[in-house]
């Protein structure tokens, strides 16, 4: 969402098209620049047209409850967004999704700046390490859940570490309580992010100057003011990059909780994906709930981005380059 | 980056960094440990052997590969136009397309899955491909843009000149220099659609129609939690993508990379 204004528009064919240097000879551009709707045209129907029709059409279904199909839509005004604001699982998905969001965010930067420091400092194994991070990122959540399922269920592999190290008495069954389902389902998006945060900042810390890195060492500075005062301001462009990625990321969060929890037991890692999901294709489903969920978590987005955007302009500079890996 | 001058420093890293690692082994520990209980290889005789196993990843290759071909003609086409080419109001149309560039794919399931019905497209590949190239066209139309902004006009005005038409510019001259980053933006596509799950597991409600993504749940509902099958496999639907990224590392982190300036 944020870029900046590519280049204004000129108006084409106008005879003051000079560019810095007195270049005047260029010929009036109508003669040399093709018109080009046509070109955009097929992106602009695939994207904006399903878009912008999604979105409507969400808006519209959100004033009626409807099972879907042949059934009647029945017209009951703002009661979708008042059933949904007043439901405690919206808010406990909201409360989910913030902590949800905290939580792999932070993991994400400080396991992402530890790797990337790391494997920048000549280790052994360096891309060993590398593989072994990134294939979360790589492979789909949907084909490791069972995996993770196995390391989490109460005689699973988690339970099994914690007896083999003497930690016995923590054993219990991290799925099936509403204390600890939303911890589980936090700690696989961890896993499943750092090497994302490390790819980035691995990338960024290749582009930092290495003679700037030089002169602070001759004057004295040990690793850590390095990575402290030099390395990471630099990569602050790439942390503020991850924020909103991780926010959007925790809006729309469905994969692992469905397939690990299905936000249960009793709605305790209920999140708004899930609840859309299952308000949609779910025996009981009221597609017109389902839209009016939609149009919140899109506002929710919007805002969101907006706030973000405003908040930190010098951004916008760094937006547009793709980050050398 | 940071200097380990004594011995000491570097085995203390080098602890740190394999400790650090530990963790994500264990989930894949588990899986592959796990799924040789019971009969051994013949849990993944097993699953290979049921029969429209190799179904899904033909799926999955139909809805990758059909996104491919719809993102990247869209997005060079598109990207060409509003880099190059003359169009009334294209910032009004560019900025329209980039609102929708954050947009979660949950806020589009209620009303394609609606209009799907109505339309009798329940079921069919594109119920998924159109939402996936929908949702992924506003991003790679603004990382290509800002790629073709850097290739110089006075190539195209030159080609002009000789006389190529709008279409030799864009086959000739656009089509091979956005190469490079065509390939970041196909890998970037690729991971995507072949990682979808919430838009299959909504739209592509027919047995013979599931992607990989759907494979635990198949197996899940075929071995009646028979653990250890379900385990393998899911390691055998998770070897692809790894023997893809193994090999294609650099192409893969740059697709990645180019996902994460949203």
């Amino acid at each position: 969402m944020t870029v900046t204004a590519p280049p204004e528009l000129r108006p084409v064919g106008s005879l003051d098209e000079t560019r810095a240097g007195g270049r005047t000879r260029r010929k009036p551009a109508s003669r040399l620049i093709p018109g080009g709707f046509v070109w955009i045209l097929p992106g602009l129907i695939i994207s904006v047209g399903l878009i912008y029709y999604s979105i409507v059409y969400s808006g519209y279904l959100s004033f009626f409850d409807w099972a879907g199909g042949r059934s009647r839509m029945i017209p009951v005004g703002f009661d979708n967004y008042v059933e949904a604001l007043t439901n405690p699982v919206f808010w406990t998905a909201v409360r989910n999704t913030v902590i949800y969001f905290v939580a792999v965010f932070v993991v994400q930067v400080l396991g992402g700046v530890l790797f990337s420091a790391a494997m920048h400092s000549k280790i052994l194994f360096a891309n060993v390490y590398k593989v072994i991070i990134i294939i979360p990122v790589v492979v789909a959540p949907a084909t490791l859940a069972p995996a993770h399922l196995q390391v989490w269920q109460t005689n699973g592999t988690f339970n099994q570490i914690l007896e083999s190290i003497g930690f016995g008495f923590l054993v219990q069954g991290w799925l099936g309580q509403s204390t600890t389902s939303l911890l589980v389902v936090t700690l696989v998006g961890c896993w499943g992010s750092i090497g994302f945060g490390f790819i980035l900042y691995f990338a960024g810390m290749a582009q930092i100057d290495p003679e700037m890195l030089e002169a602070a060492r001759i004057d004295g500075a040990g690793n850590l003011r390095i990575l402290f005062s030099i390395v990471l301001p630099n990569l602050k462009p790439i942390t503020i990059s991850l924020a909103i990625l991780n926010f959007i990321t925790a809006l729309k969060l469905f994969d692992n909780v469905w397939l690990i929890t299905q936000g249960g037991p009793a709605h305790s890692s209920e999140f708004l994906g899930t609840m859309i999901y299952a308000e949609t294709a779910g025996s009981s489903r009221n597609l017109g709930y389902a839209a009016a969920l939609s149009v919140i978590l899109m506002l929710i987005a919007v805002v969101t981005s907006v706030v973000i955007q405003s908040r930190s302009r010098e951004r916008v500079a760094n937006s547009e380059e793709l980050p050398r890996v | 980056m940071f200097e380990t001058r004594s011995v000491r420093s570097r085995v203390l890293l080098q602890l740190i960094v394999t400790i650090a690692v530990v963790p994500f082994l264990i989930p894949i520990y588990a899986m592959v440990s796990r799924s040789f209980s019971g009969a051994g290889w013949g849990n993944y005789a097993a699953v290979i052997s049921v029969p429209g196993f190799a179904r899904f990843f033909l799926n999955s290759a139909i809805v990758a590969g059909g996104s491919i071909i719809i993102i990247y003609i869209a997005t060079m086409m598109a990207a060409f136009g509003f880099s190059k080419l003359r169009v009334r109001r294209k910032e009004v149309y560019f900025w329209m397309m980039m609102a929708a560039l954050t947009l979660p794919e949950v806020v589009l399931i209620a009303p394609l899955y609606a209009t799907a019905v109505q339309l009798d497209l329940l079921g069919t590949f594109w119920s998924v491909i159109l939402p996936i190239a929908a949702l992924q066209i506003p991003f790679t139309v603004l990382i290509t843009r800002g790629y073709v902004d850097g290739i110089p006009d006075t190539l195209f005005e030159a080609a002009r000149l000789d006389g190529a038409n709008t279409w030799r510019m864009f086959w000739s001259i656009l089509v091979p220099l956005a190469r490079p980053m065509a390939v970041a933006l196909i890998v970037l596509v690729l991971i995507n659609a072949w990682n979808a799950y919430l838009l299959p597991k909504v739209f592509l409600t027919s047995e013979d129609m599931g992607v990989v993504t759907l494979l635990p749940e198949f197996f899940r509902r075929q071995y009646n939690d028979d653990t250890p099958k379900i385990l393998a496999a899911a390691v055998v639907t998770a070897i692809p993508t790894i023997v893809a990224y193994i090999a294609l590392q650099k192409q893969f982190e740059r697709g990645m990379a180019a996902g994460a300036i949203k």
